[in-house]
């Protein structure tokens, strides 16, 4: 209970913030200043803390992009994050891009199921993760980083997509990939990805 | 400009970008073949479908993915500057920030409505005082890239919903959910994109492209419908086209024009895309059977010859994209611009060197014969695989300027002339 009500509160903190924030130059600091607000809930340096929020460090930057565009146009739906990109304009979404792209990304704890790993590998080869979110799993242009993705958030993404509440937009590709998953492959794949 | 930015909102196709991304890594060992001749597919089409006849000597081509929002305003006037016109013409933005504009359509007030690819916005553009207003004004449409203003209502079509919002420019901060006037129409995603023109009974031209590349269509697609939207009435108006996302009515003739994009995946240079005119109801066009007016398809020409099917008007080039296109019929440009047709070119995807992204302009008579074709605006290529923007539709401004739609960029250009 206290970790949902503080997390509501900072998020509804972060909503004012960025809402009456000053429109923003290309100057760094700024752009870290606007970008912090996002970290209230996605966590210091992008690395989230928070169960069933994502890290957004090293996600590529037309990921970021286009998410954020999602979520303003009401393609993909967050009662969170909806309010708060209605605020953000295009420039804004460029320099977030560029911001988190640019950050470390997350270190994968230790993993403490190895056997568990090693069948979500299996499973991501068999569903040919990587043509996609490349071979090290660290994505590219409008596809997400997966590697050392907090677990049960690539959980919930996984189940978003195969009950198509998220479709990624215009395209279907992970409603496609997602539909045909089983709870075990989702619970393998999320293992194995978090822990590279 | 903050204003005309905030809560515009991009859709372009994710899909694409997603293609891109898997080319990039190069993972897959073979060609990419797909089934698409099944219900199945057409219905649930895998999110690269547009590659499942790739072929050797194409491998690796796929869609590039644009820029998520756009390009910003300094981007928009560099680029500008590097649009190449007639001697007399003048390029600049009318306004930034509509982000995936596909079909534009005039609102009697002077609103300006677009629609979009990807996430499914509709925008209307308006004149504040000298500057233009970017609101999006509907979300979430399944990909509504046609529209067309009629009578206060304005009309959106989205894959297989035509869909009439009454008073629209009175009401344009509470559009409501419309009325859906027409829904006869396969929901296939896959070319599912459509496009509409008036004629001067009030009846929509629609296209319809197949679910897939090349294959024996099903029997709902592949062809254009005459839709009229007061009474839901529509007839098979011609068949066998392939993915056709504009056309116009001849001012001269009354006659439905369309542009048509041919199949992929032969190679850089074959088949071309094509200019048509129905000149009779029912019509067919050669898809799958035959591409452009004389080369059988290896596969599906199944025995038929090019010569039963009605040949284009042009041929304007392998993989140039043409897209929407307009009759000129302002008195600002210069007079032999008159009843020419301008078409836009969206440009290449699955072709080594792009080609397209450009504006044509094409004289014909009315009877389709003598087509004369020369380059009208260009520069918005980059080296081979690249590009600044991508011209979507055009439309003609009340003063005679033309109005470009850039689904890339994100924006919407004005041409004018001034001797």
């Amino acid at each position: 209970m206290r970790v949902r009500f503080s997390l509501k509160l900072l998020c509804a903190v972060a909503l004012v913030a960025v809402a009456s924030a000053p429109a923003i130059s290309a100057d760094t600091t700024a752009t870290k200043e606007k970008a912090e607000m996002c970290t209230a809930c996605h966590g210091e340096g992008g690395i989230s803390q928070t169960e069933n929020i994502p890290s957004l460090a090293a996600q590529p930057d037309q990921f970021i992009q286009w998410q954020l565009v999602f979520f303003r146009g009401g393609a993909r739906k967050n009662e969170q994050m909806q309010p708060i990109a209605e605020q953000v304009t295009n420039e804004d979404i460029r320099l977030f891009g560029a911001y988190f792209a640019a950050l470390t990304p997350p270190k994968p704890s230790t993993d403490d199921n190895p056997d568990l790993s090693k069948k979500g590998a299996e499973a991501a080869a068999g569903r040919r993760c990587a043509s996609c979110h490349t071979d090290t799993y660290a994505g590219t242009k409008a596809v997400a980083r997966l590697a050392g993705q907090r677990e049960e958030y690539l959980v919930k993404a996984l189940h978003d997509y195969k009950s198509g509440v998220r479709s990624g937009g215009a395209g279907s590709a992970m409603t496609d990939v997602a539909y045909p998953l089983s709870d075990e492959e989702i619970t393998a794949l999320a293992h194995y990805l978090a822990h590279l | 400009m903050k204003s005309a930015f905030n809560r515009s909102v991009l859709a372009l196709a994710a899909i694409v970008a997603v293609a891109g991304a898997s080319q990039a890594s190069a993972q897959q060992t073979g060609l990419k073949k797909y089934e698409s001749g099944t219900k199945e597919f057409w219905t649930h089409p895998p999110d690269d479908w547009f590659l499942g006849d790739e072929t050797e000597a194409q491998k690796g081509l796929a869609p590039p993915s644009g820029p998520p929002t756009g390009a910003s305003e300094a981007e928009l006037a560099a680029l500008v500057k590097k649009i190449k016109l007639p001697a007399g013409f003048k390029i600049e933005v009318y306004a930034p920030g509509v982000l995936a504009a596909r079909q534009m359509a005039w609102g009697d007030k002077g609103t300006l409505f677009v629609g979009s690819f990807g996430l499914g916005n509709v925008y209307a553009i308006t004149d504040n005082g000298g500057k233009k207003e970017v609101k999006t004004i509907l979300k979430g449409l399944n990909m509504p890239t046609g529209l067309a203003f009629r009578d206060g209502a304005l009309y959106v079509i989205a894959v297989d919903k035509l869909i009439k919002y009454d008073n629209a420019e009175a009401n344009l901060d509470k559009l409501g959910d419309g009325k859906v006037v027409y829904d006869d129409m396969p929901s296939y995603a896959a070319h599912g994109w459509k496009y509409l023109a008036a004629d001067k009974d009030g009846w929509f031209y629609v296209p319809f492209g197949p679910p897939f590349n090349i294959g024996i269509p099903p029997t709902s697609v592949s062809q254009i419908r005459r839709v009229d939207p007061k009474t839901g009435n529509a007839e098979t108006w011609a068949l066998g086209v392939r993915n056709s996302v504009g056309g116009d009515v001849d001012p001269r003739s009354g006659k439905y024009w369309f542009t048509e994009n041919a199949r992929d995946w032969m190679s850089d240079d074959i088949p071309s895309d094509k200019l048509n005119m129905i000149s009779k109801i029912g019509e067919h066009f050669g898809y799958p059977y035959c591409h452009q007016g004389d080369l059988p398809d290896p596969k599906f020409a199944m025995g038929h010859k090019c010569s039963e099917f009605t040949p284009p008007v042009l041929n304007l080039g392998a993989h140039v994209a043409p897209l929407g296109m307009k009759f000129y019929t302002g008195d600002q440009f210069p007079a032999d611009y008159k009843n020419s047709i301008l078409i836009a070119e969206h440009g290449s995807w699955n072709r080594h060197k792009y080609q397209g992204a450009r504006i044509v302009r094409v004289t014909v008579g009315p009877d389709g014969k003598n087509p004369k074709e020369e380059v009208f605006a260009s520069g918005w290529l980059e080296g081979d695989q690249g590009y600044l923007g991508r011209p979507a539709d055009i439309i003609l401004a009340k003063d005679g300027s033309i109005l470009v739609a850039d689904d890339w960029a994100g924006a919407i250009y004005r041409i004018s002339y001034s001797k």
